[in-house]
């Protein structure tokens, strides 16, 4: 009973306290491409994705029913930072659904004319607004409807303390005239947060404490649900002694100042426990020890680890982009060579039998795609030209055009990834490798019916210098029962370097003579890996090595299974050069048809 | 057999059309025709390439033989072939040949798209010697001064494998053309359709704001060619959102959530 009085309570206090427009809400997602686009159009990095910012903490002041309510104590703002562009996940403060969403373009438009961050907030957001509404008259008009939402929403100066208010009339004026306030008063406590503007403060990095490695991350789920990120930051991890008490004891019970959560992702039972990560300001990620046994999927903003850079000694090194420094540093990555062990002859299990016949069927007719070669003394028609020629000079004795088979001079190297990530599960039935497993068989089935020469690879890797690179069939050897159980043998573990890997690809294909080398790279997700190998950095990388390979004359091209590929794999690839595989399950069957497509 | 289509237009020197150049290319043409030497024009689509061509050709008072290349197009389509007539076959001149004889300009457009073969004939063309040798009569004709010869490719959607060989990229003058600077595509925006300047000016804010984002979500990259066609239905009374959404967005993508982000874009410049 009391606890109903209580959540009836909470009900209906926020209600009263909190001025915003559920049923006027755009959500993040129904908008991200399009602003990507937008601030992409507009200048703004092409390299980094959208994502759903964390609320921030704005201290400015509540009002009474605000404060009862314990609600507003952070905003939605937007920024940028070398990953990503940051916008609120859902926007419903104003009273108009075309408002809120129209809020969204205007905050990615912002980012992308950002051109003055030394400044400080309310000059660079003067600046920045100046910029946009210059060069882009339709965002003008939508600006200034903005303006008038905005301020409606924002506390009345004559309410607030002298100070306070003042400062209010300031921010009011710069809206209304960017450009016009030059001068800005000082206020005890921070302005109520402006939408309109970028977030007054990005987070500034700072350096992670080193020394333990943190644990090799577990299986990761492919459908992620908690999207939001979190301000983070690296903690030690309290030492508890025994004596004095540091906290007041209300304090236990509740979800406390740190709590210990993986990077990576996982089960997601509790969500009072994501209502719980929301609600704290900062959560500090506690290196080494024993994990919580409830797990929280959520992305952290980590600052960014600094990089190791010492170069490794080994027999096959590689190179790594560092894209901060622009610069390739020499041996970086040492590639792990993984040979065959010796098996016996495995055999292709039944239930790819009715899609192996089909595929060689379809295969048979792609090997005799067929050209019509001209003045043959032979053939199956008349060739009209050389009759013509006879019928001129009566010298011309091949009459005939034939048809004959094309001379398909190709080479495919196929990489797959095979991380530990590609243990996720898809439905309920089958994993990733599983599915990545019966397309290399079928992929393999299908091409020894035609003559194109192939090769099987696949990796892995554990920080920069274990790259593991997985032999399953070289382009030498003959597609056979060996091969085929190594691939029936293929087991997931570690993570995704995937420039390591496309760089090893590339060394092998160059050896290739064909006139046509196609290196097809069959993944889950994004580059990364434990160290300083994830976000910006595993993209930048993974193009860098596309552009080295492309150079050489190779063609690359990605078939993935994740579904949110569209954020980062243009970037990476090239539109055109990637396909994301809508259902999985489908992947094994459409693998060889695409080759077919790819090549013809 | 199939008998190749191919576009052709002799421009009469007393129209010359408008063209606004964007550095030294006129002088560098107009060099190479005096020394006779071959020119390579390479550049994305729509950014004035054969406008260009027209011009000069237009501006030295010589008739212009334009092929579109395409990839059926074989060698016997350039020189020419033997046709059947009422009296029995008789020999007529492919485009290439004619301009040889006529002392004209020969402009192959997008020449890697051409059958491999067709690049042969033109390297006794393209050097010192200028001969075109025609081996179905036995002809070997002897290029006149007046004759040039051009050939132009889009290096950004080049087909794999289907490059330009060294040996015949080397024989060529190569000009390299990329989208104007602003103030001057909006002069030619204005020139070629009569719109207001702010307009204008519009309309290249956006083709350049959609050209930061061709390499991630686009084909290829929007060329003059695109707003100066919205220009021209702006210019007769079209509204200039719909006119952007015909002329612009929907030639550069299918995808209808493409079109849609793009025309975000769109509303950024011209929405109200």
């Amino acid at each position: 009973m009391e606890e109903q009085i209580g959540i009836l309570w909470h009900r209906w206090v926020n209600k009263l306290a909190v001025r915003r427009f559920p049923e006027m809400a755009v959500e993040l997602t129904d908008v991200a491409r399009s602003a990507a686009l937008l601030y992409r159009a507009l200048g703004g990095d092409p390299g980094v994705t959208v994502q759903a910012g964390a609320h921030t903490l704005h201290g400015a002041r509540r009002s009474m029913l605000q404060r009862l309510a314990g609600s507003e104590r952070k905003a939605g703002l937007a920024w940028v930072d070398s990953e990503a562009l940051r916008l609120p996940s859902l926007i419903d403060v104003y009273p108009q659904q075309r408002l809120n969403r129209d809020a969204y373009f205007w905050l990615a438009a912002l980012c992308a004319c950002d051109h003055a961050p030394e400044l400080s907030w309310p000059a660079r957001n003067q600046t920045a607004v100046l910029a946009v509404i210059q060069d882009y008259p339709g965002l003008k008009a939508r600006y200034f409807r903005l303006v008038d939402a905005e301020i409606a929403r924002r506390p009345d100066p004559r309410k607030l303390p002298a100070d306070e208010a003042l400062l209010e009339r300031s921010i009011r004026e710069a809206l209304r005239h960017p450009g016009s306030v030059t001068t800005w008063p000082v206020a005890v406590r921070p302005p109520h947060p402006v939408m309109l503007w970028l977030r007054p403060d990005a987070p500034a990095p700072q350096s992670a404490a080193a020394g333990e490695t943190q644990q090799a991350g577990t299986a990761a789920n492919i459908a992620q649900t908690d999207k939001k990120r979190r301000s983070a930051e690296h903690a030690q991890l309290p030492e508890r002694k025994g004596g004095m008490m540091l906290f007041r004891p209300e304090t236990i019970f509740s979800w406390n100042e740190y709590a210990k959560v993986e990077h990576d992702i996982e089960d997601n039972d509790d969500e009072d426990l994501a209502q719980a990560a929301d609600d704290l300001d900062v959560i500090s990620v506690a290196r080494g020890g024993r994990q919580v046994a409830k797990k929280l999927r959520m992305e952290l903003d980590l600052p960014a680890a600094a990089i190791d850079q010492t170069q490794l000694d080994g027999v096959q090194m590689l190179p790594e982009w560092d894209y901060r420094a622009r610069l390739l540093r020499p041996a970086q990555c040492r590639i792990t060579p993984i040979l065959p062990a010796q098996t016996i002859a495995g055999i292709l299990p039944d239930r790819l039998k009715r899609d192996q016949q089909r595929l060689k069927r379809q295969f048979e007719a792609l090997a005799l795609s067929r050209i019509r070669l001209k003045a043959q003394p032979d053939g199956s028609d008349i060739d009209i030209d050389s009759y013509i020629r006879q019928l001129a000079s009566g010298s011309e004795e091949r009459l005939f055009t034939d048809l004959r088979q094309r001379d398909r001079d190709l080479a495919c190297l196929l990489l797959a990834d095979l991380s530990l990530s590609t243990e996720a599960w898809i439905g309920s039935e089958r994993s990733v490798i599983d599915v990545i497993r019966d397309s290399l068989l079928l992929f393999s089935e299908a091409l020894s019916v035609t003559r194109d020469r192939f090769a099987l690879y696949g990796f892995n890797s554990h920080e920069r210098n274990d790259v593991r690179f997985h032999q399953l069939k070289s382009f030498d050897e003959p597609y056979d029962g060996k091969v085929r159980s190594r691939i029936l043998g293929i087991k997931p573990a570690y993570y995704t370097r995937m420039g390591a890997a496309i760089r090893r690809a590339t060394e092998i294909l160059e050896r290739q003579r064909s006139r046509e080398r196609l290196l097809l790279l069959l993944t889950d997700g994004k580059p990364n890996d434990t160290d300083h190998y994830e976000g910006r950095f595993g993209i930048e990388d993974t193009r860098k090595a596309l552009s080295a390979a492309r150079q050489q004359g190779l063609r690359p091209f990605c078939v993935t299974v994740d579904q949110e590929a569209h954020g980062y794999l243009p970037y990476i690839f090239g539109k055109h050069n990637f396909i994301i595989i809508r259902k999985p399950s489908e992947l094994p069957a459409r693998l060889p048809l695409l080759y077919s497509l790819i090549t013809r | 057999m199939s008998v190749t289509p191919l576009s052709r237009s002799a421009i009469q020197p007393n129209s010359i059309p408008v063209y606004i150049p964007t550095g030294n290319e006129i002088d560098i043409f107009e060099s190479a025709y005096r020394n006779r030497l071959p020119l390579l024009i390479k550049g994305p689509t729509g950014c004035g390439k054969t406008r260009f061509i027209e011009h000069m050709a237009a501006r030295l008072g010589r008739p212009l033989y334009t092929v579109s290349c395409h990839d059926d197009l074989s060698a016997a389509d350039l020189v020419g072939r033997h046709l059947i007539g009422a009296d029995g076959t008789y020999w007529a001149d492919g485009p290439l040949t004619q301009a040889v004889r006529h002392g004209g300009i020969c402009y192959l457009d997008e020449i890697v798209e051409a059958r491999k073969d067709t690049t042969v004939v033109l390297h006794a063309l393209s050097d010192d010697r200028r001969i075109l040798p025609i081996d179905r009569t036995g002809e070997i004709l002897q290029a006149p001064p007046e004759f040039m010869l051009i050939v132009s490719y889009n290096p950004g959607y080049q087909n794999f494998s289907k490059g330009l060989k060294p040996s015949t990229r080397q024989r060529f003058v190569s000009l390299a053309f990329d989208f104007p600077q602003t103030a001057r595509e909006i002069d030619i925006v204005i020139a070629e359709s009569g719109v207001e300047r702010d307009t204008a000016k519009r309309l290249v804010t956006l083709v350049q704001a959609l050209r930061s984002t061709a390499e991630h979500d686009l084909e290829a990259a929007p060329g003059t060619r695109l707003i100066v066609c919205a220009a021209k239905l702006i210019a007769s009374g079209h509204d200039a959102r719909a006119a952007c959404r015909v002329a612009v967005i929907e030639c550069l993508s299918d995808e209808p959530e493409t079109a849609t982000a793009l025309m975000e874009v769109v509303d950024a410049i011209f929405g109200d």
